[in-house]
């Protein structure tokens, strides 16, 4: 398994570094094909060997510490270097005070080398994998390839779109995949010190893919999600030199002690505010709706599989420490909070892109929220919707950037009735929906657990409940719009790359039968070997998950699903056969659906928009008091610790 | 529950919607003309209606009006099947959920702008009932400490006793989604329907049937819901369910239509007070 991790990590570098020399073009794309395979294939076969845990002597012929120390200033050099050159000081006064704090937690070490105490020993483990970090390379691994594997045809068409001279796809596809392997490194380390260098690659790396497409839009938005996620980095450096004074950076070890004392509460809360930067929890939100500004495979990327999910990762990961404190209930509040006034942001949307960002932050709300309740049941269900949420996240994007290249529009406005200009792509994102908002899909399964483990806490339930009719609202309303067309139309298969087919259809199918095979996914997956301290709540009859005081019947109920769809397809069929009437206008009806004679004879068009409630849920209304209460709830957890 | 009893529970769950559905909507009918001194049609006129509209030739404007109006049926009648089965109560709040998104899914399908404006109130009416439906279920467990129907059973006494705002919010969600004045935004089976017949506007034939159907599965679950309020007793749940219902049709030809602002507005703000009182009651015993 000491191979497979150095593939899973150090792949995607060496393919990474390839792509970025010039190379023809059909060479990268296979190189990307082979990379993202092996990838696959690696992640799958690393699952019979989890958990385990190794510290290589040396790597390269170095111990990883020292391995990582001279990238670790290059970055934050780096990051330092484009706060200068975009002359913010917001990225440059995080950035310097970063690397002299790093340094001198370097000088501290060494000092502690000398004496000979050698207190860097204390971390036990360099990598360490459990079932939560397996689950996580399995999503970064495989959805990420996937969305590579995508990119590919669209960044094509995207330059094409742009007239661009010289290509900037190797610099791209640089990043992306530099991307997936920091992604894996992060999730398999087990020391906070290498941990803080991924997180450092993981802001810069998202810096490089907002701005890609270089224009003055997509410079301030990137600008913006690098001091936003800069900040989060130094928390965590903070974090990190506490814990170190305290004993170990071994991340296994901190969440064994009971965290004694005020300092170590402070730590774990600063780790918190870390995970909120990096997941866009409210008030930080913006970085991450600004970033749909860069090319639709990135916005996949940072949604789905990488970036935003390393938050919710963190904190699940430090859950155990957390456990029965005041800091833990804070954090369910503040992200029942997230799930309910992000939904609400997201009902005001009318833009795709934007709908869709709104939807995970306020995902990720709920799994941080289920993390914070921190019962084995609570845990069970962020899992569940981190994995769930990922593959139908991703399949979301996709789709909006595919037909964003065809429409040319992200508003949901133009999406209407889309279904008879590119039918199977408006089908598969009406499945999509169907997926984040309806059981049996893993989804809501997951989002039926966390309302059951919720229950108890009656602010964090209601708060939920409201976010959750919300959320049915704006899916709803976009899957209506997808749909709406008076025409029965034979169906006519709209002409996509292969590639864009092959990504957009693996997905689809991956969520509905993940979903489907839950009762298994229960028993192999949900393991004590998922986390510290975690009990599988739940028992398993007949592919029935019951405990106490519920039950959900999984598989039962895929049973029935896929016999209501079947019968319902077939009645589909049975439609075509039915004479087509033109919808009701209250008028004389003409030749086209939509006009009919009104009075005076005139034609009169009839045109009907959606309910976007922006006096209610707009974006300028609500975001100042959303941010206000955030801020008041995270000054709540950060002071709560003092 | 063994599993010939499971049988017939599912076999009761299923003939249900259709015979009692039916026969609720017949006296239904009955009662409001008596309330507006008419005779009103016979007991079996919600039969007669159905069996014609499956006679029907098949019109539809979008083909996927046939796949919405067959899902809203199979949601509808699964989620009263999981009642009758004892399972979990939000499970069941989802599924039906599930119907109610795919009735509007197909409402949008039409370009009619009935249809569309109906679809979006039904959407506001969903927002309006769902967390209120949720906050019911969340009083049901912190009283008997279980989600399972089969736990409302075994309690000991009647459920009212300990939630008696849960059960006022409750028919509060039963006046919207049995489509009753003042809340019947979206469609309305009266003929005052400023949008002709809303969301339902476009379904025809034997589709509407079908979401005929489906409305008589809802309207049993939500009085199951109601009858869960008074477990111990048989002829108690009958007379409460009867006597909730009675009111709703009184309140259905007393009251003129509100608009969306007025229901989310009330719903929410009365609904909500009356499910904190009550929820902070129960949290402080």
């Amino acid at each position: 398994m000491k191979e497979l991790t150095y593939v899973l990590i150090f792949l995607p570098f060496i393919a990474s570094l390839i792509c970025f020399f010039k190379i023809p073009s059909q060479v990268r794309s296979f190189m990307i094909l082979t990379t993202g395979c092996i990838l696959i294939v690696s992640s799958l076969l690393l699952i019979p060997y989890v958990p385990f845990a190794f510290t290589p002597q040396t790597l390269f012929g170095l111990g990883v510490h020292d391995l990582i120390r001279v990238p670790d200033f290059i970055l934050m050099f780096a990051i330092l270097y484009f706060g200068f050159k975009h002359r913010s000081l917001l990225i440059i006064v995080p950035a310097v005070l970063q690397i002299v704090l790093v340094i001198w937690f370097e000088i501290i070490i060494s000092s502690g080398m000398i004496e000979g105490q050698q207190i860097f020993r204390s971390v036990t483990q360099a990598f360490y994998c459990d079932n939560l970090s397996l689950i996580m390379v399995l999503i970064i691994s495989i959805i990420g390839s996937i969305i590579c594997f995508q990119a590919i045809p669209y960044m094509k068409n995207h330059e094409e779109h742009m007239k661009l001279s010289t290509s900037k796809q190797p610099r791209f596809f640089f990043v992306m995949l530099f991307f997936l392997g920091v992604m894996n490194g992060l999730v398999l380390s087990n020391d906070m010190i290498v941990i803080h260098f991924f997180l450092a690659a993981t802001t810069l790396c998202s810096f490089l893919l907002i701005g890609h497409d270089g224009n003055k839009e997509a410079i301030r938005n990137s600008v913006r999600a690098l001091w936003m996620n800069n900040l989060g980095c130094l928390a965590f450096t903070v974090a990190m030199m506490i814990y170190h004074n305290l004993g170990s950076t071994d991340v296994q070890q901190i969440i064994r002690t009971p965290p004694g004392g005020g300092l170590s509460f402070l730590a774990l809360a600063l780790l918190c505010f870390a995970s909120f930067t990096k997941s866009a929890q409210f008030p930080m939100q913006s970085w991450l709706i600004g970033a749909m500004v860069a090319p639709t495979p990135v916005s996949a990327l940072l949604h789905s599989s990488t970036m935003v999910k390393v938050g919710v990762y963190l904190v699940l990961r430090l859950a155990p420490a957390m456990h029965g404190s005041f800091l833990s209930q804070c954090i369910a509040l503040f992200g029942a909070f997230t799930f309910l006034a992000a939904a609400g942001l997201a009902v005001g949307q009318s833009n795709g892109k934007k709908v869709l960002a709104y939807s995970t932050i306020s995902n990720l709300g709920l799994i941080f929220a289920c993390a914070g309740l921190n019962t084995p049941e609570s845990i069970t269900a962020a899992i569940l919707l981190i994995i769930f949420h990922a593959i139908t996240k991703a399949l979301l994007f996709l789709c909006v950037g595919t037909i964003e290249q065809h429409i040319e529009s992200r508003d949901i406005e133009d999406m209407r009735g889309l279904y008879s200009k590119m039918p199977l792509t408006a089908l598969i994102t009406v499945m999509g929906v169907v997926m984040m908002i309806m059981p049996p899909f893993g989804l809501l399964l997951g989002k039926w657990m966390a309302m059951e483990a919720a229950a108890r806490n009656i602010f964090v339930i209601v708060l939920a409940a409201i976010g959750s009719a919300l959320t049915a609202m704006y899916w709803a309303r976009w899957a209506g719009t997808l749909m709406s067309d008076p025409f029965a139309g034979k169906f006519k298969l709209e002409k996509q790359p292969v590639v864009t087919w092959a990504a957009l259809l693996s997905l689809c199918a991956g969520a509905g039968i993940l979903s489907i095979a839950v009762p298994w996914l229960y028993t192999g997956l949900f393991t004590p070997s998922m986390s510290l301290n975690y009990v599988p709540p739940y028992t398993l009859n007949d592919g029935v998950l019951e405990n106490s005081y519920g039950v959900f019947a999984a598989l039962p109920l895929c049973l029935i699903a896929v016999m209501g769809f079947l019968q319902s397809i077939l009645a589909v069929r049975g439609a075509t056969k039915a004479r087509i009437c033109a919808p009701y206008l209250s008028g004389i009806q003409t030749a086209e659906p939509r006009v009919f004679v009104g009075p005076m004879n005139q034609l009169v068009k009839a045109e009907a928009g959606n309910y976007y409630l922006s006096n209610i849920f707009g974006e300028k209304k609500l975001t100042i008091w959303i941010n206000l209460a955030a801020g008041v709830l995270l000054t709540l957890i950060v002071g709560g610790a003092l | 529950m063994t599993t010939s009893q499971g049988i017939i529970m599912i076999l009761a769950g299923l003939a249900s919607g259709p015979l009692l559905g039916g026969l609720i909507a017949g006296l239904d009918r009955i009662l409001t003309a008596r309330f507006q001194s008419r005779i009103g049609p016979p007991l079996f006129q919600p039969f007669y209606d159905v069996i014609k509209l499956f006679g029907k030739e098949k019109m539809v404007v979008n083909v996927w009006q046939a796949f919405c109006a067959n899902a809203y049926l199979t949601a509808a009648s699964i989620s009263v099947v999981l009642f009758f089965l004892r399972s979990d109560l939000l499970l069941i709040l989802f599924i039906q959920a599930v119907g109610a998104v795919f009735l509007v899914v197909g409402a949008f399908s039409s370009t009619s702008p009935y249809s569309q404006a109906g679809a979006h109130r039904e959407l506001l009416q969903i927002l309006c009932y769902e967390p209120l439906l949720i906050f019911v279920v969340v009083g049901i467990y912190l009283l008997t400490g279980s989600f399972k129907i089969a736990s409302v059973y075994a309690w000991n006494q009647p459920v009212l006793l300990k939630l008696p705002f849960m059960f006022v919010v409750l028919s509060f969600v039963l006046t919207i989604k049995l489509r009753k004045s003042p809340f019947d935004l979206s469609t309305s089976h009266h003929a005052h329907q400023e949008l002709v017949k809303g969301l339902l506007t476009d379904y025809s034939g034997s589709f509407l049937a079908l979401t005929e159907i489906a409305h008589w599965y809802e309207t049993v679950l939500v009085l199951g819901l109601c009858s869960l309020f008074w477990t111990t007793n048989p002829i108690g749940a009958i007379l409460l369910v009867g006597l909730t219902y009675f009111l709703e049709i009184w309140i259905d030809n007393v009251s003129a239509r509100l608009n969306w602002r007025w229901m989310l507005g009330y719903g929410w703000a009365m609904g909500m007070s009356l499910s904190l009182v009550n929820l902070v009651w129960l949290y402080a015993r």
